[in-house]
């Protein structure tokens, strides 16, 4: 289906119009039509369309049925009616909200599929779109992907307006402004940005607006297609724009001066200028004390036995061995004899096979999911060492590298040190820890060369900002996050003022 | 896409050249030196990892593998090792160097020179010598506690150089520095195969509560530059690692004022050696500051008289100053090398002297007058009072 282009306008005929529909959407029966009579003598022909599912019956029948055929019964109204119906329905009888006038069939045919009620009446070629939306969605549940022990257990939801309504909850503000495009020429999806004026850069709210209506896609089905259109770099492993399920996050992004995307039909809401810290943050960091904040720490050390563990393993046992303590080198010598591979085969088939069991566990039917674990944990653990086909001590490094890699909050970025994991691997194997430097300095370089919406990807580390390494490796105490960070956006910048908590200084007369 | 072609190519052409996988290393844990000849013998004790680690152990198979070969050089040998063991040697790991009696009086200086230019080869073993025996039978054999032996002698040599004294752990590096040094000679330390070398190298070695062969330090080798001078008893070592200020701790006998025996163990010990020249003769003073805890009362005393802690402290000073004494003595006219480094102390203290002496010092040294002081104080008694020898001589 092609955009028409220009748009057809709407036909003076009740009929002609009903026609037309009806052609034009194949008579796809959960498209109800209704033709019915209004005013004293019945002499008023109107039609009320909606599609079955998406607009809520029964506003339609309360506030549109009734008010149409029976309210307006026996009242003066019918008198006006009749002579100048449209305005007339639309200022004093329709009982519904939100209302809009349509007088083309694009207009007509978008607000009938997004689930508005749609009045015509014979001899005008205009109508009302009434908003009547309403269908069966999942509602606000807990967030699957990014658990926290404490902290708002709500997640985000299909409905674009749910969505919105949960970040609006969280900040009732008028400078929490939203606009929204509708995205993709066939789906129609609405898309959403929503920014804190006055606190939001505004040249990045000017570069996402840009980048969205430069769009040109016939459908968007997840925020993910959206990320893939408008983010900065394709060619890195690493993402340069955050999703998130919750909306607590969002509206802690919102507050530092980032842009939201929210996409109908998907709980994941995309946040930028996204940068490589905040994907070892953890919405949590925040609500615990800040002590909690050192676990930050933790994560960056997983971030780096994840990349690194098997690499730095095969380096040592096949190009270092002075490196080892005598003890240990005899030990995994011992474990080693007999083993056919060199290290860094059987480094590969371990991690492959534990990417495979991954993935398998992720897609499986939950059924059937311990079935996996229990075969994962044999085939892997247990029956390859005793077969001698891995040592021991490679299945201890995978398992460690893996349980790392879950150990990060992002699981984006969780994908992006598999990935790099398997360059360093071999790197490793064929370069020692020269290789490993190698790649990582090159890792350094590309990570500073990547840029999310104008912001450079690394800050606050490079460029190093002082003051933003309050909130980056550990978390300060709320009373010591005075300000935003300085390279999301410039404009008030000032986040807080406390003094740090004190205890009550003891008075006079107060006994101890 | 061409980028991506030439980082490929670029990693597997020069990847790998020289990747070894642990189960291809045959870990060298010990090097025994040896001359036959006008020969090397070189003997290099390597690890059988499979019988070392502890799960798979108990295959009946010896924890360690000597190989030997001869060889014009020491690296010639090494190599020819090949032809008998299934694997490169590696060398990062040795623990320990043994250098035969004979080698060490024909003098080892050649052979350590591969030693310290390898690459391979880490400088943190310990260099000992093989007293009245070959390297290779110090090698052969198994001990117990310790399944490789090379460790057990590392640990052993360590373990009594700190609470007992008289051995000296010599890396290469020190031995080095020793041997280039005009104003000092090096001292290693002596190892020795207790019982017959033939049983030592059989499991029954360590079936048996009682091994029957036993790897032993005793003493420390005197050199006169890499040549093996003589050896010091025991006491005369400890008295060199008194002089050196290498005491950890040690334990040193006294004589009670009445009869029987005290010990006292040293918990702290500080030398300080310096050198004057006095109407053109050169002089030493010794001043070696220790502290000590009665840690073993053999006869009766009275212990809870102040009085008579001042004096076992004179009779401890007087124990050390003879211990040094008798060490320098012996060194003196015995053997007329300076192990003790003397010569460095004049060097420091008077450049100008030492200028004049220093191409014929071990004669100086020979009649170097040297004085000791020793100030010993001790701190505690233990966790008793008065010896229950007081009570039973009742």
């Amino acid at each position: 289906m092609g955009r028409p282009e220009k748009a057809e306008s709407l036909k003076k005929s009740l009929d002609d119009n009903i026609q037309h529909v009806k052609e034009t959407l194949g008579n796809s029966n959960d498209i109800v039509i209704r033709e019915i009579r209004i005013g004293k003598e019945q002499e008023i022909k109107a039609g009320v369309f909606y599609t079955d599912g998406l607009a809520d019956a029964k506003t339609i029948q309360s506030y549109v049925m009734e008010s149409l055929m029976l309210d307006i019964r026996e009242t003066d109204m019918e008198e006006k009616l009749s002579r100048n119906p449209l305005i007339h329905l639309k200022e004093s009888v329709l009982t519904i909200g939100s209302l809009q006038d349509v007088s083309d069939f694009d207009a007509f045919f978008s607000s009938l599929l997004s689930g508005d009620t749609l009045i015509l009446v014979d001899g005008f070629n205009q109508g009302f779109a009434l908003s009547t939306a309403g269908w069966e969605d999942r509602g606000v549940q807990e967030p699957t992907s990014q658990t926290v022990v404490r902290g708002p257990r709500e997640g985000f939801s299909e409905n674009l307006r749910t969505n919105t309504a949960l970040i609006r909850r969280k900040i009732k503000d008028p400078n929490l402004w939203m606009e929204t495009k509708v995205v993709g020429r066939v789906t129609k999806t609405n898309v959403s940005m929503m920014y804190m004026n006055g606190i939001v850069n505004d040249k990045v709210v000017e570069e996402v607006r840009t980048r969205l209506d430069r769009i040109d896609i016939d459908g968007i089905l997840e925020s993910g297609y959206i990320e893939e259109l408008i983010q900065d770099e394709t060619y890195t492993p690493f993402p340069t724009v955050y999703n998130t399920e919750r909306p607590d996050v969002i509206a802690a992004g919102l507050l530092e001066g980032r842009v939201a995307i929210l996409v109908d039909g998907t709980p994941f809401v995309l946040l930028v200028p996204a940068l490589f810290t905040q994907y070892f943050q953890s919405a949590e960091d925040y609500y615990q004390r800040s002590d909690f904040g050192l676990l930050r720490m933790l994560r960056y050390l997983a971030l780096f036995i994840g990349l690194l563990g098997p690499s730095l393993y095969i380096a040592i046992t096949t190009f270092h061995q002075e490196m080892f303590p005598t003890s240990l080198l005899i030990s995994l010598a011992a474990q080693r004899e007999g083993v056919p591979f060199p290290a860094f085969v059987e480094a590969l088939m371990m991690e492959v096979t534990f990417e495979i069991l991954r993935e398998a566990g992720v897609r499986m039917p939950r059924a059937v999911g311990q079935a996996v674990s229990i075969v994962g944990a044999l085939v892997i653990g247990q029956a390859a060492v005793e077969a001698g086909i891995v040592s021991a001590a490679m299945v201890i490094v995978v398992s460690i590298t893996a349980i790392a890699n879950f150990s990060v909050p992002a699981f984006n970025m969780g994908i992006s040190i598999r990935i790099s994991r398997f360059a360093l691997m071999g790197l490793a194997a064929s370069f020692g820890l020269f290789g490993i430097t190698v790649g990582l300095i090159a890792f350094v370089l590309h990570l500073c060369s990547l840029r999310s919406f104008g912001v450079p990807y690394m800050a606050p580390m490079a460029p190093f900002v002082l003051a933003d390494q309050k909130d980056t490796i550990f978390r300060l105490p709320q009373w010591a996050l005075f300000s935003r960070p300085r390279l999301i956006s410039q404009k008030n910048v000032i986040r807080e003022q406390n003094p740090p908590t004190t205890k009550p200084s003891l008075r006079k007369g107060d006994s101890q | 896409m061409l980028l991506c072609i030439l980082i490929v190519v670029l990693v597997i052409s020069t990847g790998c050249w020289n990747r070894r996988e642990l189960n291809e290393l045959a870990i060298i844990m010990a090097f025994g030196l040896d001359k036959a000849g006008e020969q090397f013998v070189v003997t290099a004790q390597v690890v059988n990892p499979g019988q070392v680690a502890a799960k798979e152990g108990g295959g009946g198979r010896s924890p360690v593998v000597t190989f030997q070969k001869r060889g014009d050089t020491i690296h010639e040998a090494i190599r020819k090792i090949t032809t008998v063991s299934p694997r490169k040697l590696y060398g990062a790991h040795v623990r320990m160097v043994v250098i035969g009696e004979d080698l060490a009086k024909e003098g080892f200086g050649e052979a350590l020179d591969l030693l310290s230019r390898d690459a391979e080869i880490r400088t943190d073993f310990f260099i000992v010598v093989a007293k009245e025996e070959k390297a290779e039978d110090v090698l052969h054999v198994l001990t117990t506690l310790e399944q490789i032996p090379a460790n057990k002698m590392y640990s052993s040599l360590e373990a009594s150089a700190n609470a007992w004294a008289p051995s000296a752990t010599v890396t290469l590096d020190q031995l080095l520095s020793d041997l280039v040094s005009k104003g000092k000679h090096p001292v290693l330390t002596g190892i020795q195969v207790k019982g017959d070398s033939e049983t030592g190298g059989r499991k029954e070695n360590v079936e048996t509560i009682d091994s029957p062969v036993r790897l032993q330090y005793s003493g420390l080798a005197v050199f006169k530059k890499d040549q093996l001078a003589g050896w010091l008893n025991e006491k005369e070592s400890k008295g060199y690692n008194y002089i050196r200020d290498q005491v950890q701790s040690t334990v040193d006998d006294v004589i009670c004022p009445q009869r029987g025996k005290l010990a006292l163990e040293v918990i702290r010990s500080k030398t300080e050696i310096k050198g004057k020249v006095v109407n053109g003769r050169p002089q030493i003073v010794i001043d070696v500051r220790t502290e000590e805890n009665i840690s073993d009362v053999e006869c009766s005393i009275d212990l809870t008289r102040n009085e008579t802690i001042q004096e076992l402290e004179k009779l401890g000073e007087q124990s050390i100053k003879d211990i040094i004494a008798t060490s320098v003595h012996k060194v003196q006219k015995k053997y007329k090398v300076d192990i003790f480094g003397f010569g460095e102390v004049i060097r420091r203290s008077n450049p100008q002297y030492w200028k004049k002496v220093e191409n014929n010092w071990d004669q100086e040294f020979a009649d170097l007058s040297v004085q000791v002081k020793v100030d010993v104080k001790i701190r505690r008694i233990g966790s008793a009072g008065n010896s229950i020898l007081n009570e039973l001589k009742e």
